[in-house]
């Protein structure tokens, strides 16, 4: 039995539920079962009913996780079945599909699930003390905590934990169908003091929502992660809410939280990779990044874990590149990463996204190809004559976008990541 | 593609540049400062007006030297497309 902070609370709307609550009204649809000697997923319909499964399955060690109803298809109904995942409802805790053959359990397992920078569908183990990544943080002023995060992913498990591991952490969950409207609702309600999510939803809401609705937020904490943080959203950020304290953290699911950056700046300082003093080591090979994590589900031998992402040191900070393998331009032999001319792009006042890609062309091989959203809309010619200025006078000419596309919405995904 | 299209496509991107419009065919492209990303640049600028991606003979890049050049090498790539 694991002891949670029953007196935390979830805000859903109007109406508020302890972690007791959240208990007791799982244990009511899944008490009659006897779950421990399977690995199973709840097959859930509503975020309460999600959050309930969680608290039950941590609060008993059960080998379990949890997954929307509206994410299951063929291709994930059979990597569910070929890792022994039995699914049940969560409402009575009914077999969903057919009965799978039982495999090892694991008491207090968590199955996470993430779909990756590839697109496939992969089932991470976790468990709780891997997830509560805030477990060493002595004092944690009480806050209540915008949950913009996918059901089951672990950005939404970390925050889960948070809630239910440390005292005086409440979470307020959005409402994926409409994520700006619900995060409207939760400042108007004057609850919300924290938020954690990626940069790009920061860009949604900044289009979405009028920018003195944002400003009443008393927001105390503003945590960003899941990609690259850049400049220009740590700038604008640090002006909507001066107050706030501004943190970007670099985690995965494999290699969980590892790095804290709260100088306002993007990359993180070099001399972390000097450290030997502390639990969590980094290092950079060849240009890639490696964690030592205890929060990490798999390492080497030596305990690293290779992010497969690369990096790179200017001055006495270390930049996030991008992803190996999905990166670098060569435009006639000259090496140009994409991140470097979107966050350019990003710092033009007028662009609220930018998204750089590699595109094939004669003579050169490759040109970059930019899509932008725009602060407000204007005659496309006068853009990408304004945003070809904007580049030419800081990147080599190779480096500046040659085609443009300029979107009327910031392409989210459901991970809150573009 | 007509030839005029080609040339308003690489007279677009000459005045992106903040360089004067080509005017003479016979002009090297050394002259007139129509570099090779502004050749990549017009050959997907065409690949995006007709909607298809097109093949491109590496030797007869090779041989391009005036705006003509560039002008007959577009022709022929664009021809019955």
């Amino acid at each position: 039995m694991t002891n949670l902070c029953d007196l935390n609370f979830v805000h859903f709307g109007d109406v508020s539920v302890d972690i007791a609550g959240l208990r007791a009204q799982a244990a009511v649809a899944l008490g009659a079962r006897d779950l421990s000697a399977e690995r199973c997923v709840f097959v859930v319909d509503s975020v309460r009913e999600a959050l309930g499964c969680v608290v039950y399955g941590m609060s008993d060690d059960l080998d379990f996780g949890v997954v929307e109803r509206a994410r299951l298809s063929p291709e994930v109904l059979g990597r569910f079945a070929e890792n022994h995942v039995q699914l049940r409802n969560a409402h009575d805790g009914s077999v969903v599909g057919s009965v799978v053959a039982a495999d090892q359990v694991e008491a207090g397992r968590v199955t996470v699930l993430t779909s990756g920078t590839t697109g496939l569908f992969k089932l991470i183990s976790h468990t709780a003390a891997t997830l509560n990544t805030f477990e060493r943080v002595d004092v944690l002023p009480a806050n209540t905590w915008f949950m913009p995060y996918q059901i089951g992913s672990y950005a939404w498990y970390q925050m889960v934990a948070l809630c239910l591991f440390k005292e005086g952490q409440g979470l307020i969950p959005g409402d994926f169908s409409d994520l700006a409207a619900s995060f409207e609702g939760a400042i108007a309600r004057g609850l919300v003091t924290a938020i954690s999510s990626t940069p790009t939803f920061w860009r949604y809401a900044l289009m979405s929502i009028d920018e003195d609705t944002l400003k009443s937020a008393q927001l105390r904490s503003i945590s960003m992660g899941g990609e690259i943080v850049d400049q220009a959203i740590l700038d604008r950020l640090a002006a909507l809410y001066p107050q706030a304290r501004i943190r970007h953290i670099y985690a995965s699911s494999e290699a969980g939280a590892a790095i804290v950056v709260s100088d306002g700046k993007a990359g993180f300082k070099a001399e972390l990779l000097e450290r030997t003093d502390s639990t969590i080591g980094v290092k950079m090979e060849e240009g890639r990044l490696y964690i030592r994590s205890p929060y990490a589900n798999r390492a080497d031998e030596g305990g690293w874990v290779d992010t497969e992402d690369l990096v790179e040191q200017r001055g006495d900070r270390i930049y996030f590149l991008g992803r190996v393998g999905n990166t670098m331009i060569n435009v006639g032999g000259q090496k140009v990463f994409p991140q470097d001319i979107e966050a350019h792009l990003m710092a033009h006042e007028e662009v609220v996204w930018a998204r750089v890609i590699a595109r094939k062309a004669p003579l050169m091989g490759a040109l970059p190809v930019a899509s932008i959203v725009l602060r407000k809309q204007m005659d496309e010619m006068a853009a990408e004559r304004m945003l070809t200025a904007h580049c030419e006078a800081v990147l080599a000419e190779y480096a500046t976008p040659r085609m443009w596309n300029f979107l009327s919405d910031i392409p989210m995904k459901d991970s809150l990541k573009s | 593609m007509e030839r005029t299209e080609i040339l308003n496509i690489m007279n677009m991107i000459m005045t992106k540049k903040g360089r004067s419009e080509i005017t003479d065919e016979s002009q090297s492209t050394r002259e007139v400062n129509f570099r090779s990303l502004d050749f990549s640049e017009t050959a997907l600028r065409i690949e995006f007006k007709i909607g298809t991606e097109l093949s491109f003979e590496a030797a007869s890049m090779r041989k391009i030297e005036t705006v003509k050049d560039v002008l007959d090498f577009f022709e022929e790539a664009t021809k019955g497309v």
